[in-house]
């Protein structure tokens, strides 16, 4: 179909009267509307970041605070995207029937989630001997935001090994029934997109200006 | 009309139609985060200059890029509505064409009131200096 | 039994029977705390929410009683400033919006013509939690021990060092606590009003209250993070030392106000759409035609919904923004104000055009435009920003915004009560009481507010606890305590009618008013399954539309009956094209369990129980777990294949 062809076939009438979204499910939407409530969130607190920077001046880490170093955040992070992977994987697998793929995807997915969550932990051993929560606002901003998201990969993992339980007893999730799988994906991958932003905003944007 | 448009031009004709309802809303937003942060970021640092661009221009492009996109999503509205005047035929459901005819309306005037918005914006931009406090 | 069947039914004698059996709740102790009808929560709903407003309007009393007189004693300021607090807080977060959401927990079902929300478990849930969150605000009352700092509560003044005590925490809690509440019954109206529509039902024919309803739930979804993220931090700041709002340590007292009106403009319209949407409801039955215009006031709900998040810095009008930010601002504030205006014009046509029975609910609709209107006459005088300086904290600012919430909430809502109650309890009201309630209501509003413009101008401050005797404070003040008794009597009566509606009414047949929506095609009140049929929707109106009436009787076919288990319909998004049936829940404790345990666990968070919040935390987690446990089904039912 050359260029000309396909605009005419778009925008005729029956392209444009398309029903588009169709046929998800209401836990589908009822998962979509949540993330998108708790996107909001995020985007309230990371807000609140760049607001408090901006209004203080001066240099940023404040009092003399030095500007996070990279090495660990970004070991972290090569750990959390990729986790996503394996829960598409294991999702493909069940709309297949396959009982074993969803057994494994979520089996890998919960050692990165855990792996994150340890680095995490060793984050903060090192953050605390230099700074708290009550230090100053970017004390409070650093282990708020990340302590959020930590306790957001918390609770996503808390649905991965829900799921894998689940998965692990017979008659619970086939072919026909992965709603639940696909919501705890659909979540699993806001909490990864998420820490995208939070790397961004705690850990390379100090660094910027 | 006669051949029935592929699964492809069925995807690219839906999400049109949302283009046509929501683009207006969606290039204000944008309008609306990019002048008031490029502005405020900008002044608060004591310059008036983003990057190689004056702080004026680099506002001038958040209005008038998405005065652009809103009068798109306005043609893409106007083109909607009058491919929904009349239920084509051999396609049975006419209420298929009902609700997109409805919400080509809608979209239309969102669009006008976005642009209305953007528009009396890009006024502020030519009023008043930047920074001035 | 009463015997008003809606007409004569589409399904099978068998069929009722079963349908029966599948959705009826034998009245019992445990089917009250487990029951998921969303018939009975929405009841729930508006029978709290009513509760919280008797509260919140006898805090009103108390401070009128007071400030009757100059230099008047009985409450000292501490008492003062903790009723001003609960009230203004209980009305927005513990009345209007509940009250409003109680409507559409009971009508959006029967609008759309489904037998129950997308999530009715989930429902039971936010009401539980509503219940729980209202109590824990007003039981600090009798403490003492009530949110103290007003209703937005502005750092630095609500900081520990400023406000030290729990009534800052309470308010924090409560409000995070309420938030779970709100922001699932929103999600629950969205999906239910997308997927569960009828067949049919496509989006240009959705009724104008669903319209409503959807939109402020769109807004409760995108509002309500900044409102959590700004109370969580302010209880950070106050328990455990954070510095977000503490300028002495790189925090900035300005964030406050930023993130509380990012939240708080769009609920201005939170609290008004909705009962806007009750006026487009209510209209066409006491006109006799449909609303005019129905594509412009859905644009204008949706333009609204939208704008009203990108006007916020109009609140924060001495800040110091650079003006040019504020201009991007105000261009959207001035351009908010088109479509609210299309609406009332729409109504006016309405009106204009079609043929007015003057009931008791178009009464207060007529009530409700008048003052409205005068509402945003002096919402307009604020735009002179001279004017604005001048009255800024003053009595004016309480006669304008009691203007537009009574205005446009409360008159409403009452419409809404005298509208629907025939539905809701299947008798109808005292048309006679009704049309005293409504003067009585009227007259002492205005009595009570109007007088507050004028000592507003006199320079009369808002939130001070008595007064010295200035030249035309006194006598003013004593015209609105009167007013306020009267506004008081009015609503005693509203209360009576009801009462008297529920024990001595009329029984009320299924369409009193010759209603359009789907809810008067339906039994007053309806059965626990809602339709016997659920129908076939041809038209915007379905109950004046032959074609939508008949799928419900002669043209009745199986699979809209759905007798054999406790089944609805789920159609498609945008033209409501029939996709599948599906299984809903059945009555749980599991609601009630999840939400005692999340009222243990903020009780302990605003004592500082720890371990006890962890352990709370606990039962919560286990409660969603069992509660999303997946049944066992066999392997080939599944489709397994390894």
């Amino acid at each position: 179909m050359n260029a000309r062809g396909g605009i005419a076939a778009a925008t005729s009438t029956e392209a444009l009267t398309t029903e588009q979204p169709v046929g998800r499910s209401a836990g589908w939407w009822g998962m979509v509307m949540f993330v998108a409530t708790e996107a909001t969130l995020f985007a309230c607190l990371i807000g609140s970041y760049f607001y408090l920077r901006f209004q203080h001046g001066g240099p940023w880490p404040p009092d003399g605070l030095t500007a996070p170093t990279l090495a660990r955040p970004l070991l972290m992070t090569a750990v959390l995207l990729p986790s996503s992977l394996p829960v598409v994987w294991a999702e493909r697998g069940i709309r297949r029937g396959q009982r074993w793929r969803l057994r494994t995807g979520l089996a890998v997915t919960l050692v990165l989630g855990v792996t994150f969550l340890i680095l995490v932990a060793t984050e903060y051993a090192e953050k605390l001997r230099e700074f708290t929560i009550t230090t100053n606002a970017y004390g409070s901003l650093f282990y708020v935001i990340t302590g959020f998201h930590g306790f957001h990969v918390l609770v996503g993992l808390t649905m991965i090994s829900w799921l894998l339980v689940a998965s692990l007893r017979r008659g619970t999730f086939g072919a026909h029934r992965h709603d639940r799988v696909r919501n705890a994906a659909i979540y699993w991958h806001f909490v990864d997109v998420v820490w995208a932003a939070i790397l961004f905003t705690i850990y390379l944007s100090p660094r910027l200006s | 009309m006669s051949t029935h448009p592929g699964p492809r031009a069925r995807l690219a004709g839906g999400l049109l139609l949302w283009y046509a309802v929501l683009g207006g809303a969606i290039a204000w937003a944008v309008h609306l985060i990019a002048g008031w942060s490029v502005d405020e970021l900008t002044c608060a640092g004591g310059s008036e200059r983003v990057g190689a661009l004056p702080l004026r221009t680099a506002i001038g492009l958040a209005v008038v890029l998405p005065a652009l996109a809103t009068v798109g999503a306005l043609l893409a509205a106007a083109l909607l509505w009058r491919r929904t005047a009349r239920t084509p035929q051999g396609v049975e459901p006419e209420r298929r064409v009902g609700r997109s005819r409805m919400l080509a309306v809608v979209g239309i005037w969102l669009n006008l009131l976005f642009l209305t918005i953007i528009v009396l914006g890009g006024v502020a931009l030519i009023v008043l200096p930047p920074c001035q406090r | 039994m009463s015997t008003t069947a809606a007409s004569t039914p589409g399904a099978s004698r068998e069929d009722l029977a079963r349908l029966e059996e599948r959705w009826a709740e034998r009245p019992s102790l445990r089917s009250w705390f487990s029951t998921v009808d969303h018939k009975r929560i929405g009841r729930r709903y508006l029978v709290t929410a009513a509760l919280f407003f008797v509260l919140a309007g006898l805090s009103a009393l108390a401070m009128r009683t007071q400030l009757a007189r100059p230099e008047s004693r009985l409450l000292s300021p501490q008492e003062y400033n903790q009723l001003f607090t609960m009230h203004g807080t209980a009305m927005i977060f513990l009345f209007a919006t509940p009250m409003l959401f109680g409507f559409g927990n009971f009508l959006v079902p029967l609008m759309i013509g489904s037998r129950d929300m997308a999530f009715p478990k989930l429902n039971a849930f936010g009401y539980w939690v509503f219940l729980f969150a209202g109590l824990f605000m007003w039981a600090s009352l009798p403490f003492g021990a009530a949110p103290n700092g007003g209703w937005f509560a502005y750092v630095p003044l609500t900081e520990e060092r400023n406000t030290p005590g729990l009534h800052m925490d309470v308010y924090t809690l409560g409000l995070l606590f309420l938030g779970i509440a709100t922001t699932a019954a929103s999600i629950n109206f969205i999906v239910t009003s997308l997927k569960l529509r009828a067949p049919g039902m496509s989006l240009n024919r959705v009724p104008l209250f669903v319209w409503a309803i959807v939109a402020t739930a769109f807004m409760v979804i995108f509002a309500l993070p900044a409102l959590n993220v700004d109370n969580a931090m302010l209880f950070l700041d106050r328990r455990f030392g954070t510095h977000f709002f503490d300028p002495e340590h790189g925090g900035n007292v300005l964030l406050w106000q930023h993130l509380f009106w990012i939240f708080g403009h769009p609920d201005v319209y939170i609290i008004v759409m909705p009962a806007l949407g009750i006026v487009s409801a209510v209209l066409p039955a006491f006109t006799r035609r449909g609303v005019v215009g129905y594509a412009l006031v859905v644009f204008a709900m949706a333009s609204i919904a939208i704008i009203s998040f990108g006007v916020w810095v109009h609140h924060m009008f001495a800040t110091g923004l650079p003006p040019l930010s504020y201009g991007f601002f105000s261009a959207a504030s001035t351009i908010i104000t088109i479509p609210s205006g299309i609406q009332i014009f729409a109504w006016l046509a309405t009106m204009l055009l079609g043929r007015l029975v003057l009931k008791v609910p178009l009464l207060f609709v007529i009530g409700f435009i008048v003052t409205f209107v005068l509402g945003g006459f002096t919402g307009a005088m604020f735009a002179l920003t001279a004017f604005d300086q001048q009255v800024t904290d003053s009595y004016f600012v309480v006669a304008h915004f009691h203007y537009v919430l009574i205005g446009g909430a409360l008159f409403p809502i009452l419409a809404a009560v005298y509208y629907w109650l025939p539905k809701i309890t299947g008798r109808m009201y005292h048309e006679k009481l009704g049309r005293w309630a409504f003067w009585l209501f009227f007259t002492g509003m205005h009595l009570t507010f109007f007088p507050m413009h004028l000592y507003g101008l006199f320079g009369m401050p808002r939130r001070v606890y008595t007064y010295p005797d200035e030249p035309g404070w006194g006598g003013w003040n004593l015209v609105s305590t009167a007013g306020s008794y009267l506004l008081a009597i009015g609503l005693l009566l509203v209360l009576i009618g009801v009462i008297h509606a529920v024990r001595r009414g009329r029984p009320a047949p299924p369409d009193p008013w010759g209603g359009d929506s789907l809810e008067w095609s339906t039994d007053s009140p309806p059965k626990p399954y809602n339709f016997p049929v659920l129908p076939q929707v041809h038209s915007l109106h379905p109950t004046w539309d032959d074609a939508s009436r008949t799928s419900m009787t002669e043209g009745a076919t199986d699979d809209r009956i759905l007798a054999r288990g406790r089944q609805t319909l789920v159609t498609s998004e945008l033209d409501g094209r029939r996709e599948r049936t599906v299984e809903m829940p059945e009555a749980s404790l599991q609601p009630l369990l999840l939400a005692l345990a999340l009222l243990v666990f903020f009780t302990a968070l605003l004592f500082a129980w720890y371990p006890v919040a962890v352990g709370a935390a606990l039962v919560v987690a286990s409660t969603i777990a069992v509660w999303l446990w997946p049944p066992r089904r066999p392997d080939q039912e599944l489709g397994v294949s390894a």
